[in-house]
């Protein structure tokens, strides 16, 4: 994928090359034996970038331009070197010269007092072609040079700041080159998304997403706390069956894999060398983790928002998007046949919903419909609370039964049933929409989400409350190790059910729906439901790398083999999606969701553990503290005693420890929400109001060229001999229009580059 | 500069290695037209024709490096939507009149809709879309039609 800056680079390239040499020689149907005249009007035709390409006007256009030659010989002088075809000859501008050469005067007027980042990216904003946009940049650059030539004491420094920041530029130019072409799976997700289109590729980007966020959970608590705990290796004398993949528990008890087998110890190599605190490192490793996760997803989602804003006030029946939003990624022949043909149907039920639109229904069918609703919401609830109540009670009797059942794969039977609940439920609820019947059909997407996700965390926090409640309570050594053996139980079971599903049930679907019940057809692909079962999964892991350390590591393998098989699933057994997925939208829902339910209960759950759980007494880096949390307590005593670091006692003690300093952080923030929240409300009223003026505006415009016509036609008649001043009214009409919406454009462009500064 | 290699390899015989001496060289439409990326987009003569310097279709090598780069992920969107307008303005009027709408609904479905259906379609954008009512979209209107539609940077895109 080639950025823009990748482009730029090319055009720093070429552009080193000498200007002498780099000529385009103009097209055949330029004017002949006026190559230095042709630079100049090129100049100037770059000025309104509208290119009409109009053949047989170009040469009445033509003429009119070699009479304004002559006025644009002055400014051949500042632009010796470099000839320049018409390339994108301007064939609207006859008439405008001076406007144009205005407008361009003032567009390199604003561009030069801008700084050069800001008017590298104004440049690269205008949509003119990469010629003119050299040549500006280069116009600006020698106007510039000469205004600066009086300012000489400055050139120094701004010299070297100059180099520094191109050396800069260059760096992250090779760097972002060098990661684009190790990313991972380029090649793949182009094959995808030219089969599927953007839709599915949304769902394998997620993925991507989150295999960087386990790769990088892995490396920290890989470096930080595994490795050492290497270094101070304890004995395992236990016996290794295969089984331990599956049940965590056996020979993994005492590996590092575990929190119980992590020591408490300060590790010290030589006696007076560097020492490493354990019980810091695990907890500040950990929660670094989190912080830089809680960021990540703070930041993408921002950005998601602010460029995808769901905004349900804008909702419109869609055609106008369905037209001009066609998917240009597609590229297999056979995808691009069945989009035409998807987006056929979908037209046709856009046109009969738009046609259908205007019968109201009755009060009794109102009624009806929201009985319905109401039912399903109803069942759905109480579905997912009947499922809570059952994991929950299966949970708390799960000990009696494994201590009368010796065999060690019976650890397995929660797992199993937890992931049956997250298989069949689903598919329970999507029954739901044969009987329900919603207007908008998006509304459909987000109920069912909102349903599926409600089961998910519904489920992860029973378990929750009760590992923090029973288990940690019960009084077992070391239930950290069991906490984290249960959580990794739960991944693998769902990774195996996700394999199963993947290789038996789609694999069945497709041979039913191609053998046997052939108008079926093949399935799509249910990208709702994929998205969640990864969301369920890496809540699991952000919860379980507290207590099992390695789990980002299986969790980055699992994402690496769901990948592939889900990748060979999609090529056999699915076909493209036949109804417009509002990708970007379902998108920020997803990391909103990421966000929300499953981070905050992250977040919260831990909270939980490490202020209100008393840490077990034999085993893990915590052993003997009464909560987790006095690990710190005691390094800050320790820190405070001596006296180099008291700024950190100071810090910890009056704006993290102090409720003073978050009352009044509160306060600030919720005042800033305040004043933004008032900004966006008194811009929707500037909207509507600007929304109702381009409206008048148009009315005024159709208004004034029927006067005008009118006029015409009269004057006609009233002169029915004078043929010139007929040709001449004819020609009027015309160049009218495109004359109001050059000058339009010229403004527009010019304004662009304005509001562009500003913003920059 | 992989983009070069890409344009070199569609007429090796045409496209010099070394571009230093700048030659005037356009690879014509119809090899244009194999590229893997396009060869099945329906607007594909249109965005040759967009791109190129005549607007006949045959493209020079800045023609085809401004092509990728306006559909490159990181295109800003008004650049996008200025060439999307152009893209869908098929008489080259500066406006989406309905004949450019019938044309673009008429390749987006092959045939597959009925005259009628097609006009009552272009009817239906019009009236969603023609924000000053003068009967044909202008690029104001495109553009703020395009605003409510986020999908628009990642569809109106073309990976290399």
């Amino acid at each position: 994928m080639l950025s823009d800056d990748q482009v730029n680079e090319i055009i720093i390239n070429v552009e080193n090359v000498p200007p002498g040499v780099q000529n385009h020689r103009s097209s055949n149907l330029s004017v002949p034996a006026k190559s230095g005249v042709n630079s100049s009007f090129g100049m100037v035709s770059s000025v309104s970038g509208i290119d009409v390409k109009d053949p047989h006007v170009y040469s009445r256009r033509n003429d009119r331009k070699a009479k304004q030659l002559l006025r644009f010989s002055p400014l051949n002088e500042s632009f010796s070197q470099t000839h320049h075809s018409p390339d994108l000859v301007d064939m609207d501008t006859p008439c405008t010269s001076h406007e144009s050469i205005q407008g361009r005067q003032k567009l390199i007027a604003s561009l030069i007092p801008m700084a050069s980042r800001d008017r590298i990216k104004a440049i690269r904003n205008q949509p003119r072609t990469m010629e003119e946009k050299r040549k500006l940049r280069r116009m600006v650059d020698r106007e510039k040079s000469k205004q600066s030539r009086r300012i000489f004491e400055l050139n120094c420094c701004t010299q070297c700041l100059n180099s520094i920041s191109l050396a800069y530029r260059r760096c992250k130019n090779i760097l972002s080159e060098l990661l684009n072409s190790i990313s991972l799976w380029q090649k793949t997700l182009k094959i995808i998304g030219g089969k599927f289109g953007t839709s599915v590729l949304s769902y394998f980007n997620f993925l991507r997403w989150l295999l960087k966020f386990n790769i990088f959970s892995f490396i920290v608590t890989f470096s930080f706390i595994t490795i050492p705990q290497f270094t101070v290796g304890g004995n395992n004398a236990l016996q290794f069956t295969g089984l331990e993949f599956f049940t965590g528990a056996g020979y993994f008890t005492d590996t590092v894999m575990y929190y119980g087998f992590y020591t408490n110890s300060t590790i010290r190599h030589q006696s007076g060398g560097a020492s490493y605190d354990m019980q810091l490192a695990y907890i500040f490793t950990v929660a670094a983790c989190l912080v830089i996760c809680f960021f990540s997803l703070l930041f993408s989602m921002a950005r998601y928002f602010r460029n995808n804003f769901i905004n349900p006030h804008i909702y419109s029946r869609g055609i106008a998007k369905l037209i001009f939003c066609w998917d240009f990624t597609i590229t297999h022949e056979k995808a691009v046949k069945l989009k035409q043909k998807n987006l056929s149907t979908e037209i046709r039920e856009n046109l009969s919903e738009i046609l259908q639109e205007n019968i109201k229904l009755t009060l009794s069918q109102q009624l009806t419909h929201l009985s319905v609703h109401l039912v399903a919401w109803v069942v759905s609830t109480g579905v997912a609370i009947a499922c809570c109540v059952a994991v929950y009670y299966l949970a708390e009797n799960n000990l009696e039964f494994l201590k009368s059942h010796q065999n060690p794969g019976a650890v397995l039977l929660l797992p199993f049933v937890v992931s049956c609940i997250n298989l069949a439920v689903p598919r329970f609820y999507s029954m739901f929409g044969l009987v329900e019947h919603f207007e908008v059909p998006r509304q459909e997407v987000y109920v069912l989400l909102i349903r599926n996700i409600f089961l998910k965390i519904s489920i992860i926090g029973i378990l929750c409350y009760y590992w923090l409640h029973n288990v940690a309570l019960a009084g077992e050594e070391c239930w950290e190790t069991l906490i984290g053996q249960e959580i990794y139980r739960l991944l693998l079971m769902d990774f195996v059910f996700s394999l199963a599903d993947s290789f038996l049930g789609e694999f069945l679907r497709r041979i039913i729906g191609m053998q046997f019940i052939t108008s079926l057809g093949l399935q799509e692909f249910d990208i709702a439901r994929n998205v969640l079962e990864l969301i369920y999964a890496q809540t699991l892991v952000w919860i379980g790398t507290f207590f099992c350390p390695l789990l980002p590591f299986i969790q980055m393998i699992t994402l690496f083999i769901m990948f592939y098989v889900k990748n060979i699933s999609l090529m056999m057994n699915f076909q493209p999606p036949s109804k417009a997925w509002r990708a970007s939208q379902m998108m920020t829902f997803f990391i909103f969701l990421l966000f929300f339910p499953s981070f905050t209960g992250v977040l919260c759950t831990l909270a939980i553990t490490i202020w209100r759980l008393k840490p077990s007494a034999d085993c893990g880096p915590f052993r003997g503290l009464p909560f987790f949390i006095h690990s710190i307590y005691s390094w800050i005593d320790t820190l405070s005693k001596s006296p180099s670091y008291l700024w950190v006692v100071w810090i910890y003690r009056n704006l993290i420890g102090s409720v003073h300093f978050f009352f009044i952080l509160t306060l600030i923030v919720l005042i800033i929400t305040y004043l933004y929240w008032q900004i966006t409300e008194g811009r929707k009223i500037m909207i509507r109001l600007l929304h109702e003026q381009i409206i008048n505006e148009g009315k005024d415009k159709m208004f004034l060229i029927e006067k005008l016509t009118k006029l015409q036609d009269t004057e006609r008649r009233a002169n029915p001999s004078s043929l010139t001043l007929e040709r001449t009214d004819v020609e009027e009409p015309a160049p009218l229009h495109s004359r109001e919406h050059e000058a339009a454009h010229d403004l527009r462009f010019r304004r662009s580059v304005q509001e562009n500064s500003p913003k920059a | 500069m992989e983009l070069f290699y890409r344009y070199q390899d569609l007429a090796p015989q045409l496209v010099p290695l070394d571009y230093t001496s700048c030659p005037d060289v356009k690879v014509p439409y119809e090899l244009i037209g194999t590229m893997p990326e396009l060869k099945d987009n329906p607007f594909r003569l249109r965005i040759a024709q967009v791109f190129s310097e005549d607007g006949d279709g045959h493209m020079t090598l800045n023609n085809f490096l401004d092509m990728f780069s306006v559909m490159s992920e990181m295109a800003p969107r008004d650049l996008k939507a200025y060439y999307a307008f152009k893209i869908y303005d098929f008489n080259n009027d500066d406006y989406i009149c309905m004949w450019d709408l019938e044309q673009t609904v008429t390749k987006l479905t092959r045939g597959e809709l009925s005259a009628e259906e097609v006009s009552l379609v272009c009817e239906k954008v019009l009236d969603e879309a023609d924000g000053d009512h003068d009967g044909r979209l202008s690029l104001e209107d495109f553009q703020n039609m395009i605003l409510r539609a986020p999908d628009f940077l990642s569809t109106f895109h073309i990976r290399i």
